[in-house]
């Protein structure tokens, strides 16, 4: 039901190549060369430690690369900063939920809409019509994903009344808002029930089915991988280990050591 | 204010679920409460309660500029009296050459925009206390360039402003400036307000309370915090243009550090992010000192209004709309209200 490889010449393919990333003398990411396929769901697994974020954050462009580039269709995007990767379509969620934590939901939702072209702000300061017009989209837009998430009925509470897993849809409503073709999730499901889980993965497909989009899911829940995403890549101390259908990765002996071996999926 | 404009979270945006006609409604109410309220200084009080009414108008228009800076986008200037300065003494020397109030105001705007371009550009990546610093600077620079120009700008001894004349009106007569500021005060804030709920406005919250979010969705980090500076300067010269012609007197005291700081205190107690806050600073700043005087004992305000913002950061750190909504969600809760439900 999630294999939704249809909408490949829409979304990009995200490729890096020797990607190298160093905190001083720690290497938390070792010369990775990854492909990531165009319009599917990808799962991103390992260990804690294995460099899931790292490679997140270079990929979104919140970390420095020391060697290697990033790569989206035929862009390198290597020497863009994170602003104008969000611009060309990359938009990420951050495992630790940051909002606007006095501000509605929708405010919060809304703030998500910067990709779509908005008027100047001297058109948006004097009220002139373009901007009531982009106003007008932009609601439309955030009443959509508040909808698919469920978050309607919330859309006016400040978010720090709001409990923490649906903090968190808030912040995947706001990644969503804008249908980014390429979209980086660092644990969404983290702090969900189970029940909370299946719901937040059948959006997922949803969103997906709807906007093609390449998709990355950084996900500890085996269970939630092998039903969201259509392909896995496996990381280890920083390094490569593994990439294939999430039948292939999980079966191989390498992940099963180094994942179930060590912290048995259970360490989110 | 009426029940179904507070129970709501601050300056939301439009909900997708209560259409056009409840916003329109809420927007209505809020401008005739606005009316109102601006109709009592020329009804009931007399020409000396008028005239810092008047005052009280055009320090508005300074704490608005400032809430936009440091409320809504949570960058500090402790030289926000100095762009008041700027546009004062704009309008001094423009008045001088016997220009009217729509030149003196076209200029006012210029020069407090070539000024903030001066220091925002500058110090871009700088924020928090560098930037408190930077623009303390900025404010001493002017107090000097002031002092060593008196043939220019009157220099320490300060300088006699012409009132601003349109057709038979004139700001030396109380009620007049009262009238006169209420224009640009009632505009100052509905663009505030305005601002709300645009995406300008998101991005100056999301600078606030999250750059890295902010980044990760594309906004511009560095260009919203000068463009919130550029606003707050504009407002804060033109609260120096009505501030020069409503008094008729200026000094660089008028617009030294400890104005600044006073401003910064109206928009804390007042409520930082809140444009009813503002307003309730800016009356505050006018009408406690004078209600000390008054009272015969000014030398007690800086004692009580320092131990007042002591007790508003420590206790209410949202200033006294915050309070109040506080107080208010309290009652609504008692009475079985749902919260935020509407």
């Amino acid at each position: 039901m999630s294999r939704t490889a249809t909408h490949n010449t829409v979304a990009p393919a995200v490729r890096t190549e020797g990607l190298t990333v160093r905190y001083g003398a720690f290497q938390a990411l070792s010369d990775v060369t990854v492909s990531l396929p165009a319009g599917q769901i990808s799962g991103l697994i390992g260990p804690n430690g294995a460099g899931k974020t790292t490679l997140l954050n270079a990929i979104s462009g919140f970390t420095s690369i020391a060697e290697g580039s990033v790569h989206v269709g035929h862009a390198d995007l290597t020497a863009l900063d994170a602003r104008r990767r969000a611009l060309a379509g990359v938009v990420r969620g951050f495992q630790t939920v940051r909002l606007l934590d006095r501000e509605s939901v929708l405010t919060n939702v809304l703030i998500g809409t910067e990709r779509l072209p908005q008027p100047s702000a001297l058109a948006q300061f004097f009220g002139l019509p373009s901007q009531w017009r982009a106003g007008r989209r932009d609601t439309a837009a955030a009443a959509e994903v508040l909808d698919l998430l469920g978050l309607t009925g919330q859309a006016h509470r400040r978010v720090d009344e709001l409990p923490f897993a649906s903090r968190r849809l808030v912040e995947v409503a706001r990644v969503l808002v804008s249908s980014p073709s390429v979209i980086l999730l660092d644990e969404p499901a983290a702090g969900l029930d189970q029940e909370g889980r299946q719901e937040l993965a059948a959006v997922l497909t949803r969103v997906h089915h709807n906007h093609p989009s390449t998709m990355v899911v950084v996900e500890h829940d085996v269970d939630l991988v092998k039903s969201l995403c259509s392909y896995v890549i496996a990381l280890d101390s920083g390094a490569f280990l593994r990439d294939g259908t999430p039948a292939e990765v999980f079966g191989d002996r390498q992940v099963q050591l180094a994942y179930f071996g060590r912290a048995a999926g259970a360490d989110a | 204010m009426t029940g179904a404009t507070i129970t709501r979270p601050r300056r939301s945006a439009q909900p997708p679920a209560t259409g056009r006609g409840a916003g329109a409604r809420r927007i209505l109410t809020r401008v005739a409460v606005f009316a109102v309220i601006a109709a009592v200084p020329p009804l009931l009080f007399d020409d000396y309660w008028v005239f810092m009414s008047a005052q009280v108008l055009a320090f508005a228009v300074a704490t608005l500029g400032l809430d936009i800076l440091y409320g809504r986008t949570g960058q500090m200037s402790l030289a926000h009296a100095s762009f008041m300065g700027v546009g004062a003494y704009t309008t001094y020397i423009v008045s001088s050459y016997g220009h009217g109030p729509a030149i003196q105001l076209g200029a006012v705007v210029v020069v407090a925009l070539l000024a903030a371009l001066v220091v925002a550009v500058p110090t871009l990546r700088l924020s928090g206390l560098r930037l408190a610093l930077v623009t303390l600077a900025f404010g001493e620079l002017l107090a000097w360039v002031i002092r060593e120009t008196t043939d220019l700008t009157g220099g320490t001894q300060g300088a006699s402003v012409d009132p601003i004349v349109i057709g038979t009106w004139d700001s030396s007569e109380p009620l007049h400036a009262y009238l006169i500021a209420l224009v640009p005060a009632a505009i100052a804030t509905l663009l505030a307000a305005h601002l709300g709920r645009t995406q300008l406005g998101r991005r100056m919250l999301a600078v606030r309370d999250t750059e890295l979010a902010a980044e990760s969705v594309g906004v511009a980090v560095a260009r919203t915090k000068i463009t919130a500076f550029l606003i707050s300067a504009v407002y804060a010269g033109i609260a120096g243009w009505l501030y020069a012609a409503i008094v008729g007197f200026i000094a660089p005291p008028d617009f030294d550090l400890f104005a600044s700081v006073y401003l910064f205190v109206a928009v804390v107690i007042g409520g930082a992010g809140t444009v009813l806050g503002a307003w309730l600073g800016a009356a505050y700043i006018v009408l406690v000192p004078e209600l000390f005087t008054l009272a015969g004992q000014p030398n007690l305000y800086p004692i009580v209004g320092g131990a007042l913002l002591a007790v508003v950061a420590l206790l209410v750190p949202d200033g006294i709309v915050g309070l109040g909504r506080g107080l208010w969600r309290r009652v609504r809760g008692a009475r079985g209200g749902q919260e935020g439900s509407r």
